[in-house]
C-alpha cells in the first residue's frame, strides 16, 4: 500500500518549476494504480520520490507502511522499481545480472536460485538464461530488468512507462504478468502516457497534468464525467478542462 | 534502524565488479600488456644504448685527413687504441647524420709550424648536439690535450727545465659515485615507470565501475537497492585496487626477471634491482596503488560518461609525469619532509631505494599516512556524491 499526502517537489534555481504539486492519493494493495499524464506531467518525479531517489519538498509518502524519507532503507527493501533507467551489465549473463541484485537484497543459495528459476519461467526467458545481455533486444532487456527489480518478491512494485519500445507480444506477456502480481495482492503503480494502455490494465487511474492530480477514478468514470464515447477523447476532455481552469486562474 | 555498513553487500559488489572486469578481455589485455612487455622492452633499449656507448668508449673511431703531416701524433693515437679511418669528402654531412662521431684534420702547414717552433694547429670537427657522440668527443679532446702536454714536457726537458714548472697543478680525479649510484641514475626511469603503473593499472576498472555504470544507466537501479552508498564505493574501489596492486606487482616482477635472467648486453655496471629493491619498491608503492583507484573512481562518479571522466583524469596524468621529471633535474637532495608529499615523496623514496639506501621508519610512516588519509577522504567524498545522486 502507498499513501501520498500533499506531496510536492519543485525544481529550478528558485523552485519555479512545480514538478509535483500537492498530490494526495492512496494506492491499495491488490490493485494496479495507473499514473496517466502527458510528457512532463510529473509522473517520473512522483515515482522517483516513492523510490527514495528524491526528497519531497513538502508532504509525505508512506510506502508499504514506511516513510520514504525517514525510513529510506526499509522502503528500499520493500519496493521493486522498473525506472526509466534500466541498464544491464552487458558482460554478465541474464542470470548473473539478476543474481547480483538478489544478493544485494540478501538472498543467497537455494532461495536465490529458486526465485531466479521462477522468474525465468514466468517471463518465458529460459533460453536467455546464460547468454550475456550484450546485444539483447528491447523486449529481452525489459524482461531482465523486470526480473531484476522483482527478485526479492517485493510487496510494492513501481513501473515507469514499462511498455515503452516493446512489441505487441512482449506487451501482452507483461500485462499477464502484472495481473498475476495484482492477484497475489501486490500494490502496483503503472505510469504511462497512453490512455488505452492504462485503461486495459489499471483498476484506478490517476490523471496528472502540470504536476497536479486533476482526476481519479476508473476509465468508465472518466467517460461518464466527460460525456465522451472514446477513452482518448475523455482523456483530452480532462486535460482541456484543466488547461481552461489554469487559464482562468 | 538501517545497518551502516554491511560487509556482505560490499563483498557482493566487489565480486560482481571483479567478474565484470575479468570478462572485459580487451581492456584486460590493454592493462596487462604494458607490464609484461613494455617494461622489459624498455630496459633492453636502455641497456643496448649503454652498451653501444661503452663500445665507443672502448674503441673510439676517428676519421683523419692529412695523417702524413703528423706521423708522431698518428702513432700516439694508434698507441691509445684509437681506430683511425680515412676522412671522406662529405664529412660534414656524415657527422650531422651520425655516421662519424669526430673528425680530425691535420693541415699541410703542420710540419712547417712544428719545425719553426710555432703552435701547430689541428682541427677537431664534431656535432656537440648529438648525445651519442659526447663520449667520443670528450675522449678525443682529452687525448689531443694529453698529446700536447706530453710534447710540451719533452720540449721543457730539452731546455733543461723540470716539467712541473709549467704544470704546477696536478689533478687526481676520485669519483665518489659508487657503481650503484651511477646505475641508479638510469634506473630512476624504472622508478618513474613503476610509479606510473600505480596510476594506470586500475584506471579502466575504476572508471567503468563509476562513469561506465552511469553511462549504461545501471547506476539508478543499483542505488534503489538496499546497498548503502559507502558499501557501493568500498566494493567498487576494492575491485579496482586489487587489479591495480596486481598490475604494479606484475610490473615489478617484469623488471626483476628482465634484469635477472634476460640476455642483456654486458654493460660493466652493476644494476641493483634484486629482491631487496623489489621489497622496498613494493612497500613504497602500495599506498599509492590503493589511493589512485579511489581518485579515479571519484572522478568517474562525477563524470557523465567514461570519455568525460578520462579527460578529467589527464590532470592526474600530468601531475604524475611532471613531478618526477622536475625531481630528476633537481640537483640537490630532496628535503626529508618530501616523504609526506604524495607522488614526489614516493618517487624520492624509490630512487633512494635504487641507490641502495635503507628506508627510514619515519619515511615509511609518512609515505603511508598521507595517502591512506587521503584514501579515506576520497572514499567518503565519493559515497557522499552517490548519496546526493540518490536524493537530487
Amino acid at each position: 500500500m502507498i499513501e501520498l499526502t500533499h506531496l510536492s517537489k519543485r525544481f529550478g534555481k528558485h523552485g519555479e518549476i512545480h514538478a509535483v504539486a500537492d498530490v494526495s492519493f492512496r494506492a491499495p494493495s491488490g490493485q494496479i494504480t495507473g499514473l496517466l499524464g502527458p510528457n512532463g506531467a510529473g509522473k517520473t518525479t512522483l515515482l522517483r520520490m516513492l523510490s527514495t531517489l528524491l526528497i519531497p519538498d513538502e508532504g509525505h509518502a508512506r510506502v508499504a507502511g514506511f516513510d520514504a524519507v525517514t525510513d529510506r532503507h526499509q522502503v528500499r527493501c520493500h519496493i521493486g522499481v522498473l525506472s526509466d533507467a534500466r541498464g544491464l551489465y552487458p558482460r554478465l549473463s541474464t542470470v548473473e545480472n539478476i543474481a547480483y541484485f538478489g544478493s544485494l537484497y540478501g538472498l543467497t543459495g537455494r532461495a536465490l536460485n529458486e526465485r531466479i528459476a521462477f522468474l525465468l519461467e514466468t517471463l518465458d526467458m529460459q533460453a536467455l538464461a546464460h547468454r550475456k545481455t550484450e546485444g539483447f533486444s528491447q523486449g529481452e532487456r525489459m524482461k531482465v530488468a523486470i526480473a531484476r527489480a522483482l527478485i526479492h518478491d517485493p510487496p510494492v512494485i513501481l513501473l515507469d512507462e514499462p511498455t515503452n519500445g516493446l512489441d505487441v507480444t512482449s506487451v501482452r506477456l507483461l500485462r499477464g504478468f502484472l495481473r498475476a502480481l495484482r492477484d497475489q495482492g501486490k500494490c502496483l503503480i503503472f505510469s504511462s502516457h497512453v490512455m488505452s494502455e492504462v485503461a486495459t490494465l489499471c483498476d484506478t487511474i490517476m490523471v496528472l497534468n502540470h504536476g497536479r492530480l486533476i482526476a481519479q477514478g476508473t476509465a468508465d468514470d472518466f467517460r461518464r464525467k466527460t460525456a465522451q464515447a472514446s477513452l482518448e477523447d475523455a482523456f483530452f476532455a480532462l486535460l482541456e478542462g484543466d488547461e481552461t481552469k489554469r487559464g482562468a486562474a | 534502524m538501517k545497518p551502516w555498513f554491511s560487509w556482505r553487500r560490499a563483498v557482493t559488489i566487489l565480486r560482481k565488479e571483479s567478474l565484470d572486469a575479468l570478462r572485459d578481455r580487451r581492456t584486460l589485455l590493454m592493462i596487462l600488456l604494458p607490464p609484461l612487455f613494455a617494461g622489459p622492452l624498455f630496459l633492453m633499449l636502455i641497456f643496448s644504448l649503454i652498451a653501444s656507448q661503452s663500445e665507443r668508449v672502448q674503441t673510439p673511431a676517428l676519421a683523419v685527413q692529412g695523417s702524413m703531416h703528423a706521423p708522431a701524433l698518428i702513432a700516439f693515437l694508434e698507441r691509445q687504441q684509437v681506430t683511425l679511418k680515412h676522412l671522406p669528402d662529405d664529412y660534414e654531412n656524415q657527422i650531422r647524420r651520425g655516421r662519424i662521431d669526430v673528425a680530425l684534420i691535420i693541415p699541410e702547414t703542420f710540419p712547417d709550424d712544428v719545425a719553426a717552433g710555432r703552435a701547430a694547429s689541428v682541427q677537431l670537427i664534431y656535432d656537440r648536439s648529438r648525445d651519442r657522440a659526447q663520449v667520443t668527443i670528450a675522449q678525443m679532446e682529452y687525448l689531443l690535450t694529453a698529446y700536447g702536454k706530453e710534447w710540451g714536457k719533452l720540449r721543457l726537458l730539452l731546455r733543461g727545465i723540470a716539467p712541473e714548472v709549467a704544470a704546477p697543478l696536478k689533478i687526481e680525479a676520485v669519483n665518489l659515485a659508487t657503481p650503484q649510484q651511477s646505475g641508479a641514475l638510469i634506473l630512476s626511469l624504472v622508478a618513474f615507470y613503476a610509479l606510473f603503473a600505480t596510476l594506470t593499472g586500475g584506471m579502466a576498472v575504476a572508471l567503468d565501475a563509476s562513469a561506465g555504470e552511469r553511462e549504461r544507466q545501471s547506476l539508478q537501479p543499483l542505488l534503489i537497492t538496499p546497498a548503502q552508498p559507502f558499501e557501493i564505493v568500498a566494493g567498487k574501489w576494492a575491485a579496482a585496487a586489487t587489479v591495480n596492486v596486481f598490475v604494479v606487482a606484475l610490473t615489478l616482477a617484469g623488471f626483476y626477471l628482465t634484469l635477472r635472467f634476460a640476455p642483456l648486453p654486458a654493460v660493466g655496471m652493476p644494476f641493483l634491482f634484486g629482491l631487496m629493491e623489489v621489497g622496498r619498491f613494493s612497500i613504497t608503492l602500495l599506498p599509492m596503488a590503493l589511493l589512485l583507484p579511489a581518485l579515479h573512481f571519484y572522478v568517474g562518479i562525477r563524470g557523465r560518461s567514461v570519455r568525460e571522466a578520462q579527460a578529467s583524469t589527464s590532470a592526474l596524468l600530468l601531475l604524475f609525469s611532471l613531478l618526477p621529471i622536475a625531481q630528476m633535474f633537481l640537483q640537490y637532495r630532496e628535503p626529508d619532509w618530501i616523504a609526506a608529499v604524495p607522488v614526489a615523496g614516493h618517487y624520492a623514496l624509490l630512487t633512494r631505494a635504487l641507490r641502495g639506501e635503507m628506508l627510514s621508519n619515519i619515511d615509511i610512516v609518512w609515505v603511508y599516512a598521507v595517502p591512506l588519509a587521503l584514501l579515506l577522504l576520497v572514499l567518503i567524498a565519493a559515497a557522499q556524491r552517490l548519496n546526493k545522486e540518490a536524493r537530487l
